[in-house]
């Protein structure tokens, strides 16, 4: 099961990759309790579904697994899970949960690897 | 007179003229009026007769097209199919209700079978009262089921009694299309020659312009996007040619721009046309201008809601399997979004291929006209997915001229795309092919895998 420290590494690399394409005052960072979205956050809608968007296609290099993060369930819960990097790391955690058997990350894959495999659309 | 008397006359008159050039070979209107005869003759033997629904299967060739003359004039219902829909022909046969399958094959030899279609439908009985041919086309059913669209055929020839520049050209847009059977009835009906390619790869397209001297080339954009990206004109002299048309699907501005840069001397018009209203009469601005005006003899345009309708003489009779796409007083609701101008419109793409992403309206091939200009981009189809934050986003699945070993290409072009365009139109997914994304017809393919 993947830790959640493994899934806060793969949402710090999402913010990287988001931080290049943001302009200087959009930037977010690493640190978990960074606000994604919500009051005080940086993101607007198109940047946070660019950030979910990436986020699940590195999740799914990562893991294996392919999870939906922006979807009715997560637009239904009582609190957004999507309030901060740690309460998002906790909602992935519970989709990889429920996904069950989750295949661990790939031993000494680097991220540039698992980048360059999402770049070419795998 | 018989719906295709006047092009028998127009034969006559001509009898020493190239009608046709086919595997290198020209055979003349006067060749063509025998062989016409010979197909009458086949048909009355065959007991082929008016009214009969007749699945013809073919592409073009010279006994193909004096066969479909004989169609004609015997009063048939004619459902030409070409081998781009051979995965479908059980279905179109069915729909049809066929009741006689007439297949030439590649060697141009005929066969004639028997089906068991009834032919029993309303739209062909009216057909049959008036004695008139009827044409059957296919809708390309990209977006859901094919629709087959009923053609009283003497209507459909009624636009080319109007004589017309005759031109040497290509036979790009297919025999079972549309634009194929304008193609070869404007060419026909002044005179002129079309020129059949063995292949439709932009090399083979470009080889028979140069070597039979062709001066029109009726196609699509995605045609002329690949015939720019193979550098295929470096290959062939295209000074022959004079008029490139294309239509049947949205034009990306800037493959209009490069190619007029390219080509200047080339006109470039827009044709405007569909399976059920058939093809209407347009004239482009100028050869680097999407804007176009449309109409012509025959054709009333209005725009409803931001789409086009057309009232047309030659549309047709309605679906056989699906209800009437007519407003109820006539108007045809063709489903493409237009800008207008005056008296010039832009098209911007189908309805049904707009992507709302949050309340703002992108049209695929606005994005996929800025794409292309990157570096490395072979191809690109955007589409939309469903995305529950801001309704939809927009994605571009890209396939590359050679293998990118940086791994960071689609961020590149996303930023390439930022300073280009609105945030919301920037593609959010881009996703890597390396298969081709058109159709048969050289027409772009945007579904989602």
């Amino acid at each position: 099961m993947p830790s959640d420290a493994g899934i806060l590494e793969v949402l710090f690399a999402t913010v990287d990759e988001l931080n290049k394409e943001l302009p200087p005052e959009q930037r977010l960072t690493k640190s978990e309790d960074t606000i994604v979205f919500g009051h005080a956050g940086k993101l607007d809608s198109l940047g946070l579904v660019n950030f979910l968007v990436t986020a699940e296609q590195r999740l799914q290099d990562r893991f294996g697994v392919t999870i939906a993060l922006a979807d009715e369930r997560a637009m239904s819960q009582e609190r957004s899970p999507f309030r901060t990097l740690a309460t998002m790391a906790d909602y992935v955690q519970k989709l990889l949960t429920e996904k069950g058997e989750v295949r661990s990350p790939a031993v000494g894959e680097s991220s540039s690897q698992a980048h360059a495999r999402e770049s070419a659309g795998i | 007179m018989s719906a295709a008397g006047f092009l028998l006359e127009k034969f006559r008159q001509f009898a020493a003229e190239a009608a046709i050039i086919w595997r290198g070979e020209s055979c003349d209107y006067g060749w063509f009026l025998s062989r016409f005869e010979h197909w009458r003759g086949f048909l009355k033997n065959q007991g082929i007769r008016a009214g009969q629904v007749v699945i013809f299967e073919a592409e073009f060739s010279p006994n193909s097209v004096a066969l479909l003359l004989a169609l004609i004039e015997s009063a048939c219902v004619v459902v030409p199919l070409t081998k781009s829909v051979r995965d479908k022909k059980a279905e179109f046969v069915e729909i049809a209700k066929g009741e006689i399958m007439l297949a030439m094959d590649e060697t141009d030899q005929i066969s004639c079978e028997r089906l068991n279609g009834t032919g029993v439908h309303e739209l062909y009985d009216r057909l049959r009262e008036a004695r008139h041919p009827g044409l059957v086309l296919f809708s390309s059913g990209s977006t859901g089921k094919s629709k087959a669209a009923v053609h009283d055929f003497a209507a459909i020839l009624e636009k080319f009694k109007v004589p017309r520049k005759a031109y040497r050209t290509i036979a790009f847009l297919l025999f079972d299309h549309i634009g194929g059977v304008n193609t070869l009835f404007y060419t026909l009906s002044n005179a002129g020659t079309l020129i059949v390619c063995e292949d439709r790869n932009p090399d083979a397209v470009l080889a028979a312009i140069e070597k039979f001297r062709a001066e029109l080339l009726p196609t699509s954009p995605t045609f002329i996007n690949l015939v720019l990206l193979s550098e295929a004109y470096l290959r062939h002299d295209l000074s022959s040619l004079k008029l490139v048309t294309y239509g049947t699907e949205a034009m990306p501005e800037n493959t209009l721009k490069r190619f007029h840069s390219l080509f200047p001397n080339i006109r470039l018009a827009q044709t405007y046309g569909l399976s059920e209203v058939g093809i209407l009469r347009a004239k482009s601005k100028s050869s680097d201008s999407l804007w176009v005006k449309i109409g012509g003899e025959g054709f009333d345009t209005r725009i409803v809601d931001g789409a086009l309708q057309i009232k047309a003489k030659s549309a047709m009779l309605g679906y056989l399997n699906a209800p009437s796409p007519f407003t109820e007083d006539g108007w045809f609701m063709t489903g493409d979004s237009v800008e207008v101008d005056g008296e010039y419109v832009k098209i911007l793409g189908r309805k049904s291929e707009l992507i709302n992403v949050g309340g703002e309206k992108v049209y695929p091939c606005e994005i996929e006209s800025v794409i292309q200009e990157f570096e490395n981009v072979a191809e690109v189809s955007v589409y939309g997915e469903k995305n529950p934050l801001v309704g939809n986003i927009v994605c571009a699945r890209v396939r590359l001229k050679r293998d990118d070993p940086s791994g960071d290409f689609a961020a590149r072009l996303k930023s390439f795309c930022r300073s280009h365009m609105q945030p919301y139109k920037v593609p959010v997914k881009i996703l890597l092919t390396s298969e081709s994304q058109y159709s048969e017809r050289y027409k772009k393919m945007r579904q989602a895998q």
